[in-house]
């Protein structure tokens, strides 16, 4: 089965003033459908770059990334946003938009793919249970704890069925009780819906529910090992 | 995203910026009600001009002056050197057309009473021709008007009798009156003068007159005139019609032409009219491209506010983005908003300009026509007559130029928030 994402050769150099600084020095991943992969690796490895490369949201130096069998440098702007309606992103800071109630914010997505209103409503609701906040849903991001945020932030990047999720140290910015639930509700997912899921941690113990864990250093995969226990 | 979603989330991102939008579209509310109060103060002061000149107007009567006419006159600097004189009537009643010319001179005098002085108009007329000519407006409310009429005799426009519509008389079928007027050179002026006798007065006539009979005139024998004025020559020949059709119109205007060449200028009222409206247009078109100016102040403050709040939502644009939003649809999203606040600014815009306009018309001009009474004070009457009039072509033109200007300049920082790169907004803190 083809992988739903491949990166082949993949550079990223960005210029700081006249320094260029290598971020990515040739990265070759494949992520097959159904995966759960953890990515780590230290601060400033370029964890986040590969991230952001993978989801669309930027374009690569050197190298290709190829997302269900369509080379992403190939798109134009118009046609990367339609890429990223399948692409379910989450990050650290939750990014949900704050004058938007928790399902308006889960419905975002719905409406810029062009969702028809009613269908919107039940697919939102339904997310909303899924991530265990139906009863929040009227409530502004403001009003949400940090692991609540989050969840809808979940619910959000699966709004439209994504290929894959993409998370940013998801729990970068939640306790770790609260981390541990999210991470359950992430394999919940994997498991089962077979959502494909990436995702960026510091964490070890994190990494370890993962099915496989990258490893990066300067901006290469030093390591890739496979969890056969979870 | 459909149109009613992305309206919703535009007037969702002005919601959050309550007071800003607010002052945003005060800028708008501001230009359009400065546009549509002058708007529709210059078409209710045309409508009143145009209705005025209506009424001292005889539509059949075409006025032949000497020379290229005032203006060309006024350039050159120098007084025409043709000039008509009494007989050219006997020419002009000979052309095919013409019922009935008349010559009239006219000058400036002063008429005193007590210690004051009015300055008018003094006419002189041949009073038979000239109140056949002029037969609905030249009517007299008192006294009597012989076809031989003695040289001392004067008839006064209404004005002149009962300037204030109150009952103070001026002056009164029966007085005697002192006409006083200079000649000689401006350093060394002579002051003339001459007694004459009130033999009637004038019916009020109303409007404005530019040729005809007017209500701020004094009529006396065109005899008598020329001699007290020392001159053989005539102001005008008012020339009338057998009708008012163009057709006649131009071919009396015409045949004029072809015995005086470029002698003289003939008038028409209609073509006056027409000139007169067109000019008013113009003058209007102009105010209302000063109250242009205010707008365009508010399209830069839209402008500058739309640059901060791109800046502010760099964030926001990011996310927007990265669920997939494409660019073009990020761009329209902002120029909703700027739309929205068009729209809401143009229609407040236009209720305070009315409302503007109307407060003028009933509290301001009374007090510029009160301070001024004076029986020669024709603008009074335009002024305290004027109703604004809004058209509906100004109207929907305001509202949509309203629109229009928040739009235009929201084209910029909306082009710059759509130009945003996904990864470097979500990066913005
Ligand atoms: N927009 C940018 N301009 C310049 N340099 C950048 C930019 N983004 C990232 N970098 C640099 O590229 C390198 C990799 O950054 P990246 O954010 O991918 O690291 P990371 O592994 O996600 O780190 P962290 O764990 O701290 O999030 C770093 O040295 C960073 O300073
Ligand atoms: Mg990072």
């Amino acid at each position: 089965m083809a992988p739903v994402v491949q990166t082949i050769n993949l550079h990223k150099t960005y210029m700081l003033g006249k320094v260029p600084v290598n971020a990515l020095r040739g990265v070759d991943l494949e992520i097959e459908s159904g995966d759960f992969v953890a990515i780590v690796g230290p601060s400033g490895s370029g964890k986040s770059t590969l991230l952001n490369l993978i989801g669309a949201l930027d374009r690569p130096t050197e190298g290709k990334v190829i997302i269900d069998g369509v080379d992403v440098s190939t798109l134009n702007d118009d046609e990367l946003a339609e890429l990223r309606r399948r692409i379910g992103f989450v990050f650290q800071f939750f990014n949900l938009i704050p004058r938007l109630t928790a399902s308006e914010n889960v419905e975002l997505p719905l409406a810029i793919a062009g969702v028809k209103k009613r269908q919107r409503k039940e697919k939102t609701s339904e997310l909303l249970k899924a991530v265990g906040l139906s009863e929040r849903a009227g409530h502004n991001p403001t009003e949400l704890s940090g692991g609540e945020q989050q969840r809808v932030a979940i619910a959000r990047a699966l709004a439209n069925e994504p290929r894959f999720l993409l998370l940013d140290e998801p729990t970068g910015n939640i306790d770790s009780k609260t981390a541990d639930m999210l991470i359950l509700l992430l394999r919940k997912l994997n498991e089962e819906r077979g959502v494909t899921i990436i995702m960026i941690t510091h964490d070890l113990n994190i990494a370890k529910q993962a099915k496989r864990i990258v490893r990066i250093l300067d901006g290469r995969i030093i390591e890739e090992t496979s969890n056969i226990a979870t | 995203m459909d149109v009613v979603d992305i309206f919703s989330y535009a007037w969702g991102g002005i919601k959050l910026r309550k007071l800003r939008a607010a002052l945003t579209t005060l800028g708008i509310v501001i230009g359009i009600a400065a546009i549509v109060a002058l708007l529709s103060l210059g078409e209710g002061f045309r409508i009143v001009i145009t209705s005025q000149f209506e009424r001292g107007f005889a539509l059949d009567v075409l006025t032949v002056t000497a020379g290229r006419g005032l203006l060309a006159n006024i350039i050159t600097g120098s007084g025409s050197e043709e000039y008509l004189a009494l007989n050219d009537t006997y020419t002009m009643n000979e052309i095919a057309g013409v019922r009935q010319a008349t010559a009239t001179l006219s000058k400036s005098i002063g008429i005193s009473q007590g210690n004051k002085t009015y300055m008018v108009t003094a006419v002189g007329i041949n009073f038979t021709e000239y109140s056949t000519i002029y037969s609905t407006s030249f009517q007299l409310e008192d006294g009597s008007m012989s076809l031989n009429p003695a040289n001392d005799s004067i008839i006064l426009g209404y004005r002149l009798h009962d300037p204030w519509k109150n009952g103070t008389i001026l002056f009164n079928v029966g007085d005697y009156i002192n006409l006083t007027w200079t000649t000689g050179s401006i350093t060394k002026p002579i002051v003339k003068r001459y007694t004459f006798h009130v033999v009637g007065v004038l019916k009020e006539i109303g409007g404005i007159s530019i040729f005809g009979p007017s209500d701020i005139q004094a009529y006396i024998p065109i005899t008598t005139a020329q001699k007290i004025f020392e001159t053989d020559q005539v102001s005008q020949i008012q020339v009338q019609l057998v009708s008012s059709e163009q057709e006649t119109i131009d071919s009396v205007t015409n045949s004029i032409k072809n015995i005086y060449g470029d002698k003289v200028t003939v008038i028409s009222p209609s073509a006056m009219l027409n000139t007169f409206s067109s000019i008013l247009s113009t003058v209007q078109l102009l105010l209302a491209g000063l109250a242009g100016i205010s707008l365009l102040v508010a399209g830069i403050g839209i402008m500058n506010i739309m640059i901060v709040s791109v800046i502010e939502r760099t964030r926001e644009i990011g996310i927007l983005k990265s669920l997939g939003m494409k660019n073009k649809t990020v761009m329209t999203i902002f120029l909703c908003e700027a739309a929205l606040i068009g729209l809401v600014g143009a229609a407040i815009g236009i209720v305070f300009g009315l409302g503007l306009s109307n407060f003028v018309t009933n509290f301001v001009f009374p007090l510029i026509s009160t301070g001024t009474s004076q029986p020669n004070g024709q603008g009074n009457r335009v002024i305290s007559n004027i109703v604004p009039v809004l058209t509906p072509t100004v109207c929907v033109g305001a509202f949509f130029f309203g629109i229009a200007t928040s739009v235009l300049f929201a084209l910029y920082p909306a082009w710059r928030a759509s130009k945003l790169k996904p990864v470097e907004a979500l990066r913005y803190e």
